[in-house]
């Protein structure tokens, strides 16, 4: 983790990265993603519905979803959309909101849809803080950094 | 954990030195001179890091000997860790679910497509 002299494939800035392929073309990934009755399906953990999804899907729209919880616990999400480039890539910030309505701390979620060979290489990034963003640019190790401390954590 | 002390956290770990720095009180206590030594680094620039980490409370300093030991606090580690955790499980499952309805929808709409 320390400061790796290679260039690293993924932007460090970004602390949580996902990438995953699915077996379908950018086009249908992209339309399930920013469909209110496509996202509505699929959203969220394992167990979880959603029973109101807003979204206004342009730059700077915003959108708000009721996230209901197997135990019938509403959580509320909100957020910005920053980057639509259909097919290839959604941008959008995060906030859960308190108990009054009021976002909490902002994350910015990156989604990315490849193409490769008839299916979808979906790549998203969750970035805690924007501001760190332009800060840690270009420096390496970040993510498998954490995973190392993580473990460290575990064994504490 | 509060969202400002993960603010906090996170802010701090965004710095390769303050990363490498911890990564190496990972393996025990260390000085200040001992931390030092594998940048190429004054003194006080390492202690500025080491003052970072400090108030974000992921090291504490010893008291007791003239040499200041560094070590690592696991408590603000392990809520970044938990925030990771939580989000990878959500992305993880979510994925998983858009999988099954990518598959789901794919097979409909053929079926569609013959019955025309």
């Amino acid at each position: 983790m320390v400061a790796r002299s290679s260039a690293a494939p993924e932007p460090a800035e970004q602390v949580l990265v996902i990438t995953r392929i699915l077996d379908a073309p950018p086009s249908l990934v992209f339309k399930v993603w920013t469909q209110p009755e496509h996202l509505a399906r699929w959203w969220g953990p394992e167990g979880f519905t959603l029973p109101s999804c807003r979204m206004d899907v342009r730059p700077g729209g915003v959108y708000r979803f009721r996230m209901r919880s197997a135990e019938g616990t509403d959580h509320w999400l909100r957020g910005v959309y920053r980057e639509i480039v259909e097919p290839v890539r959604l941008v959008f910030t995060w906030a859960w909101e308190d108990s009054e309505g009021e976002p909490g701390h902002e994350t910015l979620v990156t989604v990315t849809f490849a193409e490769d060979g008839g299916k979808t290489r979906l790549t998203m990034r969750q970035a805690v803080f924007e501001s760190m963003t332009a800060r840690d640019a270009h420096q390496g190790g970040w993510a498998s950094c954490l995973d190392r401390l993580a473990e460290y954590v575990a064994e504490a | 954990m509060s969202p400002d002390r993960l603010d906090t956290t996170f802010a701090a770990l965004a710095d390769p030195t303050r990363r490498a720095i911890l990564a190496r009180l990972v393996s025990g206590e260390a000085s200040v001179t001992e931390l030092a030594r594998p940048f190429e680094m004054s003194l006080p620039a390492i202690s500025k890091h080491l003052k970072v980490l400090e108030r974000a409370g992921l090291i504490a300093r010893g008291r007791e000997a003239q040499w200041r030991p560094c070590r690592l606090e696991a408590g603000p580690l392990k809520g970044a860790a938990d925030w990771l955790e939580h989000y990878r499980r959500f992305w993880e499952q979510s994925l998983g679910r858009l999988d099954d309805y990518l598959r789901e929808f794919q097979r409909k709409e053929k079926k569609r497509g013959r019955k025309k």
